[in-house]
Protein backbone atom coordinates (compact mmCIF):
# COMPACT_ATOMS: atom_id res chain seq x y z
CA UNK A 1 0.00 0.00 0.00
CA UNK A 2 2.77 2.42 1.13
CA UNK A 3 4.34 1.79 -2.51
CA UNK A 4 1.15 2.83 -4.36
CA UNK A 5 1.02 5.72 -1.55
CA UNK A 6 3.98 7.16 -2.26
CA UNK A 7 3.64 6.40 -6.35
CA UNK A 8 0.87 8.64 -6.49
CA UNK A 9 2.50 11.68 -3.97
CA UNK A 10 5.64 11.04 -6.60
CA UNK A 11 3.47 11.52 -9.28
CA UNK A 12 2.00 15.01 -8.45
CA UNK A 13 5.52 15.64 -7.44
CA UNK A 14 6.96 15.19 -10.88
CA UNK A 15 3.94 17.21 -12.10
CA UNK A 16 4.39 20.07 -10.08
CA UNK A 17 8.37 19.86 -10.43
CA UNK A 18 7.58 20.21 -14.20
CA UNK A 19 10.83 18.26 -14.83
CA UNK A 20 11.88 18.92 -18.11
CA UNK A 21 13.18 14.97 -18.74
CA UNK A 22 9.84 14.15 -18.07
CA UNK A 23 8.10 16.85 -19.83
CA UNK A 24 10.09 16.00 -23.24
CA UNK A 25 9.13 12.15 -22.31
CA UNK A 26 5.84 13.23 -21.95
CA UNK A 27 5.55 15.32 -25.34
CA UNK A 28 7.53 12.14 -27.32
CA UNK A 29 4.51 10.10 -26.10
CA UNK A 30 1.93 12.35 -27.43
CA UNK A 31 3.71 13.04 -30.44
CA UNK A 32 4.26 9.65 -31.39
CA UNK A 33 0.38 8.42 -30.41
CA UNK A 34 -1.04 11.09 -31.77
CA UNK A 35 0.49 11.28 -35.11
CA UNK A 36 0.10 7.58 -35.80
CA UNK A 37 -3.73 7.87 -34.31
CA UNK A 38 -3.87 10.97 -37.39
CA UNK A 39 -2.51 8.25 -39.70
CA UNK A 40 -4.38 5.33 -38.78
CA UNK A 41 -7.72 7.55 -38.81
CA UNK A 42 -7.04 9.07 -42.31
CA UNK A 43 -6.13 5.71 -44.06
CA UNK A 44 -8.48 3.26 -41.47
CA UNK A 45 -11.50 5.49 -41.68
CA UNK A 46 -11.84 5.58 -45.41
CA UNK A 47 -11.24 1.50 -45.57
CA UNK A 48 -13.31 0.88 -43.04
CA UNK A 49 -16.17 2.80 -44.72
CA UNK A 50 -15.33 1.01 -47.70
CA UNK A 51 -15.38 -2.58 -46.46
CA UNK A 52 -18.46 -1.54 -44.89
CA UNK A 53 -20.64 -0.64 -47.99
CA UNK A 54 -18.15 -2.22 -51.07
CA UNK A 55 -19.43 -6.07 -51.66
CA UNK A 56 -16.48 -7.27 -52.93
CA UNK A 57 -14.75 -10.91 -53.89
CA UNK A 58 -12.92 -11.52 -50.88
CA UNK A 59 -14.38 -8.66 -48.61
CA UNK A 60 -15.40 -11.37 -45.92
CA UNK A 61 -11.88 -12.35 -45.83
CA UNK A 62 -10.30 -8.98 -45.82
CA UNK A 63 -13.01 -8.28 -43.21
CA UNK A 64 -11.60 -11.14 -40.93
CA UNK A 65 -8.27 -10.66 -40.97
CA UNK A 66 -8.57 -6.98 -40.28
CA UNK A 67 -11.04 -7.68 -36.91
CA UNK A 68 -8.09 -10.54 -36.24
CA UNK A 69 -5.51 -7.63 -36.41
CA UNK A 70 -7.48 -5.68 -33.76
CA UNK A 71 -5.95 -7.84 -31.12
CA UNK A 72 -2.23 -8.17 -32.98
CA UNK A 73 0.38 -8.37 -30.68
CA UNK A 74 2.74 -4.93 -30.00
CA UNK A 75 5.82 -6.68 -29.81
CA UNK A 76 4.62 -8.91 -32.60
CA UNK A 77 3.95 -5.93 -34.65
CA UNK A 78 7.10 -4.20 -33.61
CA UNK A 79 9.25 -7.10 -34.91
CA UNK A 80 7.74 -6.57 -38.02
CA UNK A 81 8.46 -2.89 -38.31
CA UNK A 82 12.07 -3.81 -37.11
CA UNK A 83 12.85 -6.04 -39.70
CA UNK A 84 11.75 -4.23 -42.31
CA UNK A 85 13.77 -0.95 -41.19
CA UNK A 86 16.83 -2.71 -39.79
CA UNK A 87 19.77 -2.55 -42.06
CA UNK A 88 19.44 -5.85 -43.45
CA UNK A 89 15.38 -5.46 -44.34
CA UNK A 90 13.98 -3.58 -47.58
CA UNK A 91 13.33 -0.06 -45.98
CA UNK A 92 17.40 -0.20 -44.39
CA UNK A 93 18.54 2.51 -46.92
CA UNK A 94 15.98 5.39 -45.29
CA UNK A 95 17.90 4.93 -41.47
CA UNK A 96 14.85 4.86 -39.16
CA UNK A 97 15.38 2.39 -36.84
CA UNK A 98 15.43 3.92 -33.24
CA UNK A 99 13.70 7.42 -34.07
CA UNK A 100 10.49 8.50 -33.59
CA UNK A 101 9.34 8.08 -36.88
CA UNK A 102 10.01 3.98 -36.57
CA UNK A 103 7.56 4.25 -33.54
CA UNK A 104 4.63 6.14 -34.90
CA UNK A 105 5.16 3.01 -37.96
CA UNK A 106 4.89 0.06 -35.54
CA UNK A 107 1.65 2.44 -33.91
CA UNK A 108 -0.01 3.07 -37.23
CA UNK A 109 0.71 -0.74 -37.83
CA UNK A 110 -1.66 -0.84 -33.83
CA UNK A 111 -3.76 1.72 -34.73
CA UNK A 112 -5.15 0.68 -37.98
CA UNK A 113 -6.84 -2.55 -37.72
CA UNK A 114 -9.05 -1.09 -34.93
CA UNK A 115 -10.07 2.20 -36.51
CA UNK A 116 -10.33 0.04 -39.73
CA UNK A 117 -12.87 -2.29 -37.67
CA UNK A 118 -14.45 -0.67 -35.96
CA UNK A 119 -15.57 2.28 -38.33
CA UNK A 120 -16.73 -0.70 -40.42
CA UNK A 121 -18.73 -2.24 -37.93
CA UNK A 122 -20.11 1.27 -37.13
CA UNK A 123 -21.03 1.81 -40.51
CA UNK A 124 -22.89 -0.88 -40.71
CA UNK A 125 -25.09 -1.04 -38.31
CA UNK A 126 -26.48 1.90 -40.55
CA UNK A 127 -29.77 1.05 -42.12
CA UNK A 128 -30.49 1.12 -45.73
CA UNK A 129 -33.07 3.81 -44.63
CA UNK A 130 -29.97 6.36 -44.31
CA UNK A 131 -28.42 6.00 -47.67
CA UNK A 132 -32.39 6.03 -49.42
CA UNK A 133 -33.21 9.04 -47.27
CA UNK A 134 -30.01 10.94 -48.55
CA UNK A 135 -30.47 9.96 -52.42
CA UNK A 136 -34.28 10.86 -52.19
CA UNK A 137 -33.49 13.71 -50.68
CA UNK A 138 -31.03 14.70 -53.94
CA UNK A 139 -27.85 13.36 -52.50
CA UNK A 140 -25.25 12.21 -55.13
CA UNK A 141 -23.67 9.15 -53.90
CA UNK A 142 -20.73 10.38 -52.78
CA UNK A 143 -23.11 12.81 -50.88
CA UNK A 144 -24.97 9.82 -49.54
CA UNK A 145 -21.82 7.39 -48.65
CA UNK A 146 -20.15 10.59 -46.49
CA UNK A 147 -23.45 11.44 -44.70
CA UNK A 148 -23.82 7.16 -43.94
CA UNK A 149 -20.05 8.11 -42.50
CA UNK A 150 -21.57 11.35 -40.59
CA UNK A 151 -24.12 9.23 -39.18
CA UNK A 152 -21.43 6.44 -37.86
CA UNK A 153 -19.76 9.44 -35.96
CA UNK A 154 -20.57 7.93 -32.45
CA UNK A 155 -19.06 4.74 -33.60
CA UNK A 156 -16.24 6.12 -35.48
CA UNK A 157 -14.99 8.05 -32.52
CA UNK A 158 -15.62 5.20 -30.34
CA UNK A 159 -12.84 3.39 -32.75
CA UNK A 160 -10.35 6.54 -32.74
CA UNK A 161 -10.96 6.70 -28.51
CA UNK A 162 -10.16 2.74 -28.39
CA UNK A 163 -7.26 3.06 -31.25
CA UNK A 164 -5.66 6.02 -28.79
CA UNK A 165 -6.17 3.82 -25.91
CA UNK A 166 -3.82 0.88 -26.92
CA UNK A 167 -1.36 3.33 -28.67
CA UNK A 168 -0.72 5.73 -25.69
CA UNK A 169 -0.47 2.73 -23.35
CA UNK A 170 1.33 0.47 -25.45
CA UNK A 171 5.58 -0.40 -25.01
CA UNK A 172 6.39 -3.27 -26.80
CA UNK A 173 6.17 -2.00 -30.42
CA UNK A 174 7.60 1.55 -29.19
CA UNK A 175 10.66 -0.59 -27.27
CA UNK A 176 11.22 -2.84 -29.92
CA UNK A 177 11.85 0.33 -32.99
CA UNK A 178 12.71 2.70 -30.71
CA UNK A 179 15.17 1.36 -28.31
CA UNK A 180 14.02 3.56 -25.16
CA UNK A 181 16.90 6.11 -26.09
CA UNK A 182 17.11 8.65 -23.28
CA UNK A 183 16.25 12.16 -24.93
CA UNK A 184 15.22 10.91 -28.67
CA UNK A 185 12.93 7.65 -28.21
CA UNK A 186 12.21 7.52 -24.75
CA UNK A 187 8.29 7.38 -24.17
CA UNK A 188 6.25 7.56 -20.59
CA UNK A 189 5.48 3.69 -20.89
CA UNK A 190 9.05 2.96 -22.05
CA UNK A 191 10.04 5.17 -19.25
CA UNK A 192 7.38 3.47 -16.67
CA UNK A 193 9.79 -0.43 -17.42
CA UNK A 194 13.12 1.74 -17.13
CA UNK A 195 12.03 3.03 -14.08
CA UNK A 196 10.61 -0.48 -12.40
CA UNK A 197 13.48 -2.34 -13.70
CA UNK A 198 15.69 0.17 -11.72
CA UNK A 199 14.01 -0.67 -8.69
CA UNK A 200 12.36 3.25 -8.82
CA UNK A 201 8.58 1.62 -8.38
CA UNK A 202 7.20 4.56 -7.01
CA UNK A 203 8.39 7.08 -9.76
CA UNK A 204 7.66 4.72 -12.06
CA UNK A 205 3.87 4.46 -10.59
CA UNK A 206 4.26 8.57 -10.84
CA UNK A 207 4.76 8.23 -14.45
CA UNK A 208 1.99 5.66 -15.16
CA UNK A 209 -0.31 8.43 -13.38
CA UNK A 210 0.61 11.11 -15.64
CA UNK A 211 0.23 8.94 -18.25
CA UNK A 212 -3.68 8.20 -17.15
CA UNK A 213 -3.82 11.63 -17.14
CA UNK A 214 -2.87 12.73 -20.12
CA UNK A 215 -5.53 9.46 -21.84
CA UNK A 216 -8.21 11.22 -19.55
CA UNK A 217 -7.69 15.02 -20.69
CA UNK A 218 -7.11 13.70 -24.68
CA UNK A 219 -10.32 11.46 -24.63
CA UNK A 220 -12.07 14.26 -22.86
CA UNK A 221 -10.99 16.69 -25.76
CA UNK A 222 -11.93 14.21 -28.20
CA UNK A 223 -15.75 13.78 -26.63
CA UNK A 224 -15.62 17.61 -26.39
CA UNK A 225 -15.27 18.11 -29.65
CA UNK A 226 -17.93 15.78 -30.97
CA UNK A 227 -19.83 17.83 -28.40
CA UNK A 228 -20.17 14.72 -25.77
CA UNK A 229 -19.56 14.98 -23.12
CA UNK A 230 -19.79 12.93 -20.10
CA UNK A 231 -22.85 14.81 -19.00
CA UNK A 232 -24.58 13.86 -22.23
CA UNK A 233 -28.46 13.36 -21.58
CA UNK A 234 -29.05 11.12 -24.57
CA UNK A 235 -28.34 7.95 -22.95
CA UNK A 236 -31.19 4.75 -22.86
CA UNK A 237 -32.89 6.14 -19.60
CA UNK A 238 -33.35 2.83 -17.62
CA UNK A 239 -36.04 2.79 -14.73
CA UNK B 1 -52.14 14.18 -70.27
CA UNK B 2 -48.41 13.34 -69.40
CA UNK B 3 -47.82 10.19 -67.71
CA UNK B 4 -44.97 10.40 -65.31
CA UNK B 5 -44.64 6.82 -64.78
CA UNK B 6 -44.98 3.80 -67.34
CA UNK B 7 -44.34 0.50 -66.35
CA UNK B 8 -44.55 -2.76 -69.09
CA UNK B 9 -44.25 -6.22 -67.83
CA UNK B 10 -42.10 -5.37 -65.15
CA UNK B 11 -41.03 -7.90 -62.52
CA UNK B 12 -39.27 -8.01 -59.16
CA UNK B 13 -38.11 -11.06 -57.42
CA UNK B 14 -36.54 -11.74 -53.95
CA UNK B 15 -34.69 -14.78 -54.45
CA UNK B 16 -37.42 -17.93 -55.94
CA UNK B 17 -40.57 -15.30 -54.51
CA UNK B 18 -41.90 -12.70 -56.91
CA UNK B 19 -42.94 -9.79 -55.37
CA UNK B 20 -43.65 -7.79 -58.10
CA UNK B 21 -45.56 -8.52 -61.44
CA UNK B 22 -47.30 -5.71 -63.29
CA UNK B 23 -48.21 -5.83 -66.43
CA UNK B 24 -48.61 -2.23 -67.29
CA UNK B 25 -49.50 1.14 -65.18
CA UNK B 26 -49.60 4.62 -65.65
CA UNK B 27 -49.65 7.11 -63.22
CA UNK B 28 -50.08 11.23 -64.95
CA UNK B 29 -49.06 14.35 -63.54
CA UNK B 30 -51.18 16.48 -60.68
CA UNK B 31 -53.30 13.85 -59.32
CA UNK B 32 -53.06 12.43 -56.06
CA UNK B 33 -52.61 8.67 -56.69
CA UNK B 34 -53.01 5.71 -54.29
CA UNK B 35 -51.83 1.79 -54.26
CA UNK B 36 -53.94 0.05 -51.50
CA UNK B 37 -53.01 -3.81 -51.11
CA UNK B 38 -53.15 -6.35 -47.96
CA UNK B 39 -49.68 -6.76 -46.18
CA UNK B 40 -47.02 -8.53 -49.10
CA UNK B 41 -48.80 -7.23 -52.08
CA UNK B 42 -46.17 -5.75 -53.19
CA UNK B 43 -47.29 -1.84 -52.42
CA UNK B 44 -43.39 -0.58 -51.23
CA UNK B 45 -41.77 -2.71 -54.13
CA UNK B 46 -43.72 -0.70 -56.65
CA UNK B 47 -42.94 2.44 -55.26
CA UNK B 48 -39.29 1.57 -54.50
CA UNK B 49 -39.07 0.55 -58.15
CA UNK B 50 -40.87 3.77 -59.31
CA UNK B 51 -38.82 6.11 -57.17
CA UNK B 52 -35.33 4.14 -58.37
CA UNK B 53 -34.21 2.63 -54.87
CA UNK B 54 -34.92 -0.40 -56.36
CA UNK B 55 -34.02 -2.12 -59.71
CA UNK B 56 -36.46 -4.15 -61.51
CA UNK B 57 -35.10 -7.63 -62.67
CA UNK B 58 -37.33 -7.73 -66.01
CA UNK B 59 -39.67 -5.35 -67.97
CA UNK B 60 -39.95 -1.64 -69.42
CA UNK B 61 -39.73 1.02 -67.01
CA UNK B 62 -40.33 5.14 -67.86
CA UNK B 63 -39.40 7.55 -65.14
CA UNK B 64 -40.78 11.43 -65.76
CA UNK B 65 -40.70 10.44 -69.30
CA UNK B 66 -37.35 8.91 -69.60
CA UNK B 67 -36.95 4.90 -70.13
CA UNK B 68 -34.70 4.24 -67.58
CA UNK B 69 -31.00 2.81 -68.08
CA UNK B 70 -29.97 2.48 -64.23
CA UNK B 71 -27.27 5.13 -65.24
CA UNK B 72 -25.79 6.82 -61.95
CA UNK B 73 -26.10 10.64 -63.58
CA UNK B 74 -29.88 9.57 -64.90
CA UNK B 75 -30.59 8.50 -61.40
CA UNK B 76 -29.79 11.64 -60.05
CA UNK B 77 -30.85 13.68 -62.21
CA UNK B 78 -34.55 12.37 -61.93
CA UNK B 79 -34.47 11.65 -58.20
CA UNK B 80 -33.79 15.28 -57.73
CA UNK B 81 -37.32 15.51 -58.88
CA UNK B 82 -38.96 13.13 -56.73
CA UNK B 83 -39.73 13.27 -52.84
CA UNK B 84 -40.11 10.05 -50.63
CA UNK B 85 -41.91 10.32 -46.51
CA UNK B 86 -42.01 6.82 -45.20
CA UNK B 87 -44.19 5.48 -42.07
CA UNK B 88 -40.93 6.22 -39.61
CA UNK B 89 -38.66 8.91 -41.75
CA UNK B 90 -35.12 8.83 -40.94
CA UNK B 91 -34.20 11.91 -39.06
CA UNK B 92 -30.41 12.63 -39.67
CA UNK B 93 -28.36 13.24 -36.27
CA UNK B 94 -29.15 16.98 -36.03
CA UNK B 95 -30.96 19.77 -35.73
CA UNK B 96 -34.25 20.06 -37.49
CA UNK B 97 -32.56 22.92 -39.92
CA UNK B 98 -29.79 20.67 -40.63
CA UNK B 99 -32.59 17.88 -41.95
CA UNK B 100 -34.75 20.31 -43.61
CA UNK B 101 -31.62 21.94 -45.41
CA UNK B 102 -30.48 18.54 -46.64
CA UNK B 103 -31.86 18.43 -50.20
CA UNK B 104 -31.19 21.93 -50.85
CA UNK B 105 -27.28 21.70 -49.66
CA UNK B 106 -27.05 18.71 -51.57
CA UNK B 107 -27.74 20.90 -54.87
CA UNK B 108 -25.43 23.35 -53.46
CA UNK B 109 -28.57 26.00 -53.06
CA UNK B 110 -26.64 29.16 -52.02
CA UNK B 111 -27.31 29.49 -48.19
CA UNK B 112 -29.66 32.37 -48.14
CA UNK B 113 -32.09 30.32 -49.99
CA UNK B 114 -31.86 27.52 -48.19
CA UNK B 115 -32.37 29.54 -45.25
CA UNK B 116 -35.43 31.02 -47.03
CA UNK B 117 -36.79 27.36 -47.96
CA UNK B 118 -36.06 26.00 -44.85
CA UNK B 119 -38.36 28.49 -42.92
CA UNK B 120 -40.91 28.38 -45.44
CA UNK B 121 -41.13 24.58 -45.31
CA UNK B 122 -41.32 24.74 -41.80
CA UNK B 123 -43.70 27.39 -41.47
CA UNK B 124 -46.08 25.92 -43.81
CA UNK B 125 -45.89 22.27 -41.61
CA UNK B 126 -46.41 24.61 -38.48
CA UNK B 127 -43.38 23.62 -37.59
CA UNK B 128 -41.08 26.68 -37.25
CA UNK B 129 -40.68 27.22 -33.63
CA UNK B 130 -38.80 23.66 -34.03
CA UNK B 131 -36.01 24.38 -36.25
CA UNK B 132 -33.06 24.58 -34.25
CA UNK B 133 -34.49 21.84 -32.50
CA UNK B 134 -32.92 17.86 -32.06
CA UNK B 135 -34.71 16.27 -34.93
CA UNK B 136 -34.54 13.13 -33.03
CA UNK B 137 -36.42 14.23 -29.93
CA UNK B 138 -39.65 15.12 -31.94
CA UNK B 139 -42.80 12.85 -31.64
CA UNK B 140 -43.71 10.79 -34.17
CA UNK B 141 -46.15 12.98 -35.54
CA UNK B 142 -43.78 16.02 -35.43
CA UNK B 143 -41.25 14.35 -37.46
CA UNK B 144 -43.88 13.18 -39.82
CA UNK B 145 -44.04 16.67 -40.32
CA UNK B 146 -40.58 17.56 -40.67
CA UNK B 147 -39.94 14.89 -42.85
CA UNK B 148 -42.91 16.30 -45.61
CA UNK B 149 -41.10 20.06 -44.81
CA UNK B 150 -37.77 18.53 -45.84
CA UNK B 151 -39.02 17.00 -49.15
CA UNK B 152 -41.35 20.12 -49.69
CA UNK B 153 -38.11 21.90 -49.55
CA UNK B 154 -36.95 20.67 -52.81
CA UNK B 155 -39.96 21.40 -54.32
CA UNK B 156 -40.38 17.66 -55.96
CA UNK B 157 -42.73 17.38 -59.03
CA UNK B 158 -43.31 14.02 -57.69
CA UNK B 159 -43.93 13.18 -54.02
CA UNK B 160 -44.36 9.31 -52.51
CA UNK B 161 -45.43 8.75 -49.13
CA UNK B 162 -45.32 5.32 -47.75
CA UNK B 163 -47.96 5.20 -44.85
CA UNK B 164 -47.12 8.38 -43.82
CA UNK B 165 -49.57 8.13 -41.47
CA UNK B 166 -49.66 5.33 -39.93
CA UNK B 167 -47.40 5.27 -36.68
CA UNK B 168 -49.59 8.52 -35.17
CA UNK B 169 -52.34 9.83 -33.66
CA UNK B 170 -55.55 10.86 -35.55
CA UNK B 171 -55.35 14.52 -34.71
CA UNK B 172 -52.01 14.39 -36.59
CA UNK B 173 -52.99 12.40 -39.41
CA UNK B 174 -56.14 14.97 -39.81
CA UNK B 175 -53.82 17.12 -40.27
CA UNK B 176 -50.92 15.21 -42.46
CA UNK B 177 -53.95 14.47 -44.65
CA UNK B 178 -54.73 18.29 -44.93
CA UNK B 179 -51.51 19.09 -45.55
CA UNK B 180 -51.07 16.61 -48.85
CA UNK B 181 -54.18 18.11 -50.12
CA UNK B 182 -52.74 21.29 -50.31
CA UNK B 183 -49.65 20.42 -51.48
CA UNK B 184 -50.98 18.36 -54.53
CA UNK B 185 -53.53 21.38 -54.99
CA UNK B 186 -51.43 24.71 -54.31
CA UNK B 187 -47.97 23.27 -55.73
CA UNK B 188 -49.07 20.68 -58.49
CA UNK B 189 -47.02 17.80 -57.32
CA UNK B 190 -47.94 14.89 -57.97
CA UNK B 191 -48.58 12.03 -55.34
CA UNK B 192 -48.53 8.81 -54.29
CA UNK B 193 -49.70 7.36 -51.56
CA UNK B 194 -49.89 4.41 -49.95
CA UNK B 195 -51.98 3.73 -47.29
CA UNK B 196 -53.71 0.88 -45.01
CA UNK B 197 -56.75 3.57 -44.24
CA UNK B 198 -59.31 3.03 -46.60
CA UNK B 199 -61.22 6.13 -45.63
CA UNK B 200 -58.25 8.04 -46.35
CA UNK B 201 -57.92 6.69 -50.06
CA UNK B 202 -61.56 7.60 -50.47
CA UNK B 203 -61.31 11.12 -49.03
CA UNK B 204 -57.25 11.85 -50.96
CA UNK B 205 -56.84 10.41 -53.87
CA UNK B 206 -58.67 10.40 -57.37
CA UNK B 207 -57.10 7.38 -58.66
CA UNK B 208 -56.41 4.35 -56.94
CA UNK B 209 -54.88 0.86 -57.61
CA UNK B 210 -55.60 -2.16 -55.55
CA UNK B 211 -52.61 -5.03 -55.25
CA UNK B 212 -52.75 -8.33 -54.69
CA UNK B 213 -49.69 -10.55 -55.12
CA UNK B 214 -47.15 -8.76 -56.60
CA UNK B 215 -50.22 -7.65 -59.10
CA UNK B 216 -52.34 -5.00 -59.87
CA UNK B 217 -55.72 -6.02 -59.74
CA UNK B 218 -57.60 -3.24 -60.02
CA UNK B 219 -56.95 0.43 -61.45
CA UNK B 220 -59.29 3.56 -61.56
CA UNK B 221 -61.35 6.14 -60.46
CA UNK B 222 -61.36 5.85 -56.42
CA UNK B 223 -65.36 7.19 -56.69
CA UNK B 224 -66.04 3.89 -59.27
CA UNK B 225 -63.52 1.47 -57.51
CA UNK B 226 -65.36 2.31 -54.54
CA UNK B 227 -69.26 1.97 -55.56
CA UNK B 228 -68.41 -0.47 -58.14
CA UNK B 229 -65.28 -2.92 -58.03
CA UNK B 230 -64.85 -5.78 -60.42
CA UNK B 231 -62.84 -8.26 -58.88
CA UNK B 232 -64.69 -10.31 -55.99
CA UNK B 233 -61.43 -9.94 -54.19
CA UNK B 234 -61.06 -5.91 -54.18
CA UNK B 235 -64.96 -5.78 -53.10
CA UNK B 236 -63.57 -8.38 -50.25
CA UNK B 237 -60.88 -5.78 -49.28
CA UNK B 238 -62.40 -2.71 -49.74
CA UNK B 239 -65.58 -4.79 -46.89
CA UNK B 240 -62.40 -4.99 -44.66
CA UNK B 241 -62.75 -8.14 -44.67
CA UNK B 242 -58.66 -8.85 -46.10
Amino acid sequence: MDVIWQGLKEGFMLILSLDQELIRVTLLSLHVSLSALVIAGIIGIPAGAFLALKNFYGRKLILNITYTLMGLPPVLAGLIVFLFLSNRGPLGDFQLLFTPTAMIIAQVLLGFPLVCGLTARAVMTQQQEVYDTSVMLGATRTQAVLTLIRESRIGIIAALTTALGRLIAEVGAVMMVGGNIQGKTRVLTTSIVLETRMGHDSRALGIGIILLLLAFIIMLIILKLEKRSFKDDSTIQII
Amino acid sequence: MTALFRLFNVTKNYGDRQVLNVEHLEIEAGHIYCILGPNGSGKTTLLRVISLLTLNDTGKLEVLGEHINWAPSQLLRLRRQMAMVTQSSYMFEGSVYYNVAYGLKARKTPEREVKFKVQESLDLLGMLDFINYPARKLSGGEKQKVAIARALAVNPRVLFLDEPTSNIDPSSSVEIERYIKYINEEHATTIVLITHKLFQARKLAKEMFLMWDGHILEWGQTRDLFHDPQDPRTRKFLKGEY
